[in-house]
């Protein structure tokens, strides 16, 4: 856990989370208040494949994980994410992107995913477990209809050329 | 918590009227025919239940019930949506509605306006009549939440690591007598600097004492003394479950620790017997696991030869998976991150020692299928 490396001597994230609740704006307490109830759910659940955690002491930055999907091209690699969650989450969506760079269809070269409840599909009912599940579905069924990284669409059709490269060029 | 269901048979009533209403209705109006769900279709009616009897309901099924999907937390001023029935904080609703698009979170029906929901009064009165003290409510969940932040909380954490190294010391120094003339190294508060210099790199205390059972063959580590330690500190873990969190020392926790009884294989071995451990309620499942792989390469070790710790280097927390039963009777995987106390108060709410499974851990664990149905476009109700 990254926070846990880092130095304990640096600021106290029960200060900050007060000073939400005291001093700062409603809104943004309840958005906290919301992101420390899914970071709850999040552990309880346990799911395989993904995870997530706050960066660092600011909630509204967390890590991803996701794990390839088994029986996909994309078993057995593990891809970092990035989530950071405006002020008005969750009634608008968190800004996504691959940490790790991510050969797919749908993800630019910049990490940017092109998935639709991450845009006009939103709803505030997703949090970042259905997020990160989706993105690793999304994983092995692209959607090659609109590309955003059109050389891995072209390649998808030859699953065994895709995992080849995939494998090529993967880097942790 | 306890609800006496008392329905009438009105609604079977209702249901044969609609019944009798839809035929001559279809009849009429073929144009536009019933719209029934699946589930519509295929529900049988529930009986009524007339004879007072009780139904048990799960606190937390009945608190999905009463939560409100978008704030998750319970519902205020309930909202319901007139056509297809979900509901949420009237706050939250409006928020939505007003700043996404004009569908319903839970479903995306169309909602074209604030009309398209009504004030649900009676759920109100319900939330209100099953926590009376809403307040109360409120302030153990902040509580929880209170506690989950102190889990990426540094200063909390490096605190609890001196008080965690000050307990640590503390029976060491009174015990310190009887562990000269006794060569069995590695007992239970110390486990040598092996465990503190973890201590030290994980960030969080780790100060496990632990008394194998009885039948515990011969292992050089948890001879002699073992259950001692535990008894000396006995009463401080009485009341485990009502003890005020996070309150300044680090409250304790008991546990008893078995192998998994359907992944462990029972042959006999050290690594098989049941551990009573008692450790800070602010330790990880991730710190119980590594502490358990530690315990077991040393029992393994045996009396072989107890020169000295062995290479601690490859003990890991991924070695042991650590399980808990749920109601159900199934096991079920805990998170490494989780404290002890966040698994005692979320899974285990009666005043026996928690009880863990443990098991090895496979290698390459499969993502559950179930990941796969989460299909991008389809909202899951949650």
């Amino acid at each position: 856990m990254a926070s846990q490396n880092m130095d304990p001597a640096a600021a106290s994230s029960t200060a900050a989370l007060k000073g939400n609740e005291t001093g700062g704006s409603v809104p943004k307490g309840s958005v906290s208040k919301r992101l420390q109830q899914e970071l709850m759910t999040l552990m309880m659940s346990g799911d395989k494949g993904i995870s997530a955690f706050p960066e660092s002491d600011n909630l509204f930055k967390w890590i991803g994980t996701i794990d390839g999907a088994q029986g996909t091209v994309y078993e057995g690699l593990r891809y970092k994410l990035s989530l950071e969650f405006p002020s008005g989450y969750p009634y608008n969506a968190p800004r996504v992107k691959f940490i790790t760079s991510c050969f797919h269809p749908n993800v630019d070269e910049n990490g940017f995913i092109c998935l639709d409840i991450l845009k006009e599909k939103w709803s505030a009912l997703y949090d970042v477990r259905s997020i990160l599940l989706s993105i690793q579905s999304l994983l092995g069924e692209p959607n090659n209809d609109s590309p955003m990284n059109a050389a891995a669409a072209e390649l998808w059709d030859n699953q065994e050329a895709f995992k080849a490269h995939l494998h090529a060029t993967y880097k942790n | 918590m306890i609800f006496r269901v008392v329905t009438t048979d009105q609604s079977s009533l209702l249901w044969a009227c609609v019944q009798d209403m839809a035929k001559p209705l279809g009849l009429q109006v073929c144009s536009k025919p019933w719209e029934l769900s699946l589930y519509e279709l295929h529900r049988t009616p529930q009986e009524a239940i007339m004879d007072g009897t009780e139904i048990a309901v799960s606190p937390r099924s009945l608190h999905s019930e009463l939560m409100c999907p978008i704030c998750l937390d319970m519902l205020k001023n309930t909202m319901t949506t007139k056509e297809c029935l979900h509901r949420f904080c009237s706050e939250c609703i409006v928020t939505a509605l007003r700043s996404g698009n004009k569908e319903c979170p839970t479903c995306r029906k169309k909602l074209v306006s604030k009309r398209s929901l009504r004030r649900d009064p009676n759920f109100d009165a319900l939330i209100s009549k099953i926590y009376p003290s809403r307040d109360e409510y409120e302030a153990h969940q902040d509580r929880v939440l209170e506690q989950l932040s102190r889990l990426h909380n540094k200063a909390a954490l490096s605190s609890s690591i001196e008080e965690g190294l000050r307990m640590q010391a503390l029976p060491q120094r009174v015990r310190k007598p009887q562990q000269e003339s006794d060569n069995t190294t590695f007992s239970g508060g110390e486990d040598n600097g092996d465990t503190r210099s973890h201590v030290s790199h994980d960030s969080a205390p780790s100060h496990l004492t632990s008394a194998p059972t009885g039948h515990t063959p011969e292992a050089g580590p948890s001879r002699g003394k073992r259950p001692r330690v535990s008894d000396e500190s006995g009463p401080e873990a009485d009341g485990d479950s009502r003890r005020p969190p996070w309150q300044s020392p680090p409250s304790e926790i008991e546990l008893v620790f078995r192998p998994h009884p359907l992944l462990v294989n029972p042959t006999p071995g050290s690594c098989l017997v049941h551990r009573y451990v008692k450790t800070t309620a602010n330790a990880t499942v991730d710190h119980l696991s590594k502490y358990l792989a530690l315990r077991i390469a040393l029992e393994e070790q045996g009396g072989a030869h107890t020169d000295g710790p062995p290479d601690v280097d490859y003990i890991s927390e991924k070695q042991y998976t650590i399980y808990i039963t749920t109601a159900a009777g199934q096991f079920s995987t805990l998170n490494g991150s989780l404290t002890l106390e966040l698994v005692n108060e979320k899974y285990w709410k009666v005043s026996k020692p928690l009880e863990l499974f443990y098991a090895p851990t496979k290698e390459q664990q499969q993502p559950s299928p179930q990941v796969h149905k989460a299909l991008p476009t389809v909202p899951t109700q949650l």
